[in-house]
């Protein structure tokens, strides 16, 4: 295919395209996206051999995927906002049932009061449903991830969520390479299932336990999201190896190296924070950026290895932990720093809740006047 | 990097507009962005829209309040385009028959309306002045002419593509300030 100019919603369709998806469900009225409108125009017109399943909400859009996905089918979907939480019931049949559902998240602020525009309480509030979460910061990254995406829920058996910021990301142009698909192809052959729902052959799935069985099973899962870390950075790297595109993999660096103080960050901000980083060097700060590119699992041992010897790790969060101080970013970077960095001192800033506009001039007012020197 | 701000109302072209310019930027070997924003929807609203070029990767994807050239799709668009974000160093462009003096700024201006009339790029009534100002957009910010008129060639193949590109070639050569 080459480069292409189109927007961050259509680069999630090419790659699901690219994907060879054998089912998308999909509500797709608002808040849905073009993503599902693209999609529909492929299979549509025979572009992609696909069954597009147009259902009544969100919720049976993930049950649809579930379904589809148990009975051994590679499967995608798309939502937003509300649409999110109105799955989120369904989000736990997906990772409880250890299905390899992909799905593409447009970051958009929650209902009351009405907002269609970005911040990260959406898909945030889905943190502790099991599924693995990425958050993407350009065009070319959301093609890529939802490619890697698919390789990584069909190797740990567990549902990938491929975030990116409404608006910004997912309707601005911009250009981005579409790989070949036999390129595609060799990177990610046809699904193979460890198991299926088989009418021929009838099993049980997701029956009623006791005491003695069910906490067994919430830890294997909990097990299987930890272990899934080395696999992704595997998959990240064999996708540079074929492609040379690379995002980082569970971070991706800014002039840390000498830095004293790190900004962390996440999605389209963490982008733009990187010229706010420049001006704050030419000022004489020794200031460098993370950007979090893996939200679940969490990387905490990655953190610990990017933030030793530093002074200062400052977390802007583009959401709220409602009841804890801060934002949930910080209170994961809290978390997972315990015990293994004390020494460092932390700061946090909430901004850009509800699509407020964040520059990179703003933000290095912000970052200035949380420096401690 | 270059930065556009576009304004204009609901109907007008202005996201089509900002995307053709992104292509013909593209084509050029640059890197372009184009970020619409979405308010209210509606025919007749005003609208906007933002173009980077650059012949870096853009990592910006704040809203333009310091545009190099502010685009005015329409004369009475001055003040809101204005109050929205200039910095003392922006360049304006208008769609208007003459110049329009603005104290402190260089106004460049092409008569788009004028031009999509004469040449009847008109359906309904309404005129496409997306195209005659896309094209004096190209030559503002440095994009050859046969490059410009390809883009419009490939997005519109046949009789359509060649009638806009020659109104585009209109515009791209009446640009003046």
């Amino acid at each position: 295919m080459g480069t292409v100019l189109d927007t961050g919603c259509h680069a999630v369709a090419m790659a699901v395209c690219n994907a060879k998806v054998d089912v998308v469900a999909a509500y797709p009225i608002t808040p849905q996206t073009s993503i599902v409108e693209a999609i529909a125009e492929m299979v549509e017109k025979g572009t992609m051999a696909t069954r597009f399943l147009p259902v009544e909400g969100e919720h049976s859009a993930m049950a649809a995927c579930t379904a589809a996905s148990a009975g051994g089918a590679r499967v995608f979907t798309a939502t937003s906002s509300q649409g999110l939480l109105y799955m989120h019931e369904v989000l736990h049949m997906a990772a409880g049932g250890r299905l390899p559902v992909v799905m593409a998240n447009v970051n958009r602020a929650v209902f009351p009061p009405w907002s269609i525009y970005v911040d990260h309480q959406d898909s945030l509030a889905q943190r502790d449903t099991g599924w693995l979460q990425f958050y993407c910061a350009s065009l070319q990254e959301i093609y890529d991830t939802i490619l890697q995406a698919f390789k990584i829920a069909e190797t740990v058996s567990l549902p990938v969520m491929v975030n990116l910021d409404g608006f910004i990301l997912s309707h601005a142009s911009m250009p981005f390479f579409v790989q070949e698909q036999e390129v595609v192809d060799k990177f990610l052959p046809p699904f193979e299932p460890s198991w299926v729902l088989d009418t021929t052959n009838p099993n049980s799935f997701g029956n009623v336990t006791d005491q003695s069985v069910y906490h067994l099973y919430r830890k294997m899962l909990q097990e299987a999201i930890l272990a899934s870390l080395p696999v992704i950075k595997n998959v990240a790297k064999e996708y540079k190896d074929l492609t040379g595109f690379w995002h980082g993999d569970t971070f991706e660096p800014y002039k840390t190296d000498d830095a004293e103080v790190l900004v962390l960050s996440m999605g389209s901000m963490a982008a733009e924070v990187k010229s706010s980083i420049d001006m704050l060097r030419k000022e004489g700060h020794k200031v460098g950026a993370l950007r979090l590119r893996l939200f679940r699992p969490f990387p905490a041992d990655d953190l610990a290895v990017y933030v030793a010897g530093k002074k200062q790790l400052i977390v802007l969060d583009r959401n709220h932990a409602f009841g804890n101080e801060g934002g949930i970013l910080f209170n994961e970077v809290k978390a997972a720093l315990f015990g293994k960095n004390n020494e460092i001192k932390l700061a946090n800033k909430i901004m850009g809740i509800g699509g407020m506009d964040l520059n990179w001039q703003t933000m290095a007012a912000e970052i200035r006047a949380l420096l401690e020197d | 990097m270059l930065e556009l701000r576009i304004h204009g109302y609901g109907g007008q072209g202005v996201v089509t507009m900002a995307e053709l310019l992104a292509l013909a930027a593209l084509e050029s070997g640059l890197v372009a962005q184009t970020l619409p924003f979405f308010g209210v929807e509606r025919r007749g609203a005003p609208v906007k829209a933002a173009l980077r070029v650059s012949d870096k990767p853009i990592h910006i994807y704040s809203q333009s309040v310091e545009p190099d050239f502010l685009v005015l799709m329409s004369e009475k668009l001055l003040d809101m385009g204005m109050n929205v974000g200039i910095k003392p160093e922006s360049n304006i462009v208008l769609n208007a028959p003459a110049n329009v003096a603005v104290l402190g700024h260089l106004v460049y201006f092409v008569d788009a309306t004028g031009i999509a009339i004469a040449n009847g790029l008109v359906t309904d009534g309404v005129p496409y002045i997306n195209i005659p100002m896309y094209g004096a957009l190209c030559r503002l910010i440095g994009i050859e002419a046969e490059v410009a008129l390809n883009v419009i060639k490939n997005r519109w193949p046949g009789k359509v593509g060649e009638k806009n590109a020659a109104v585009a070639k209109i515009g791209y050569d009446s640009l003046k300030n």
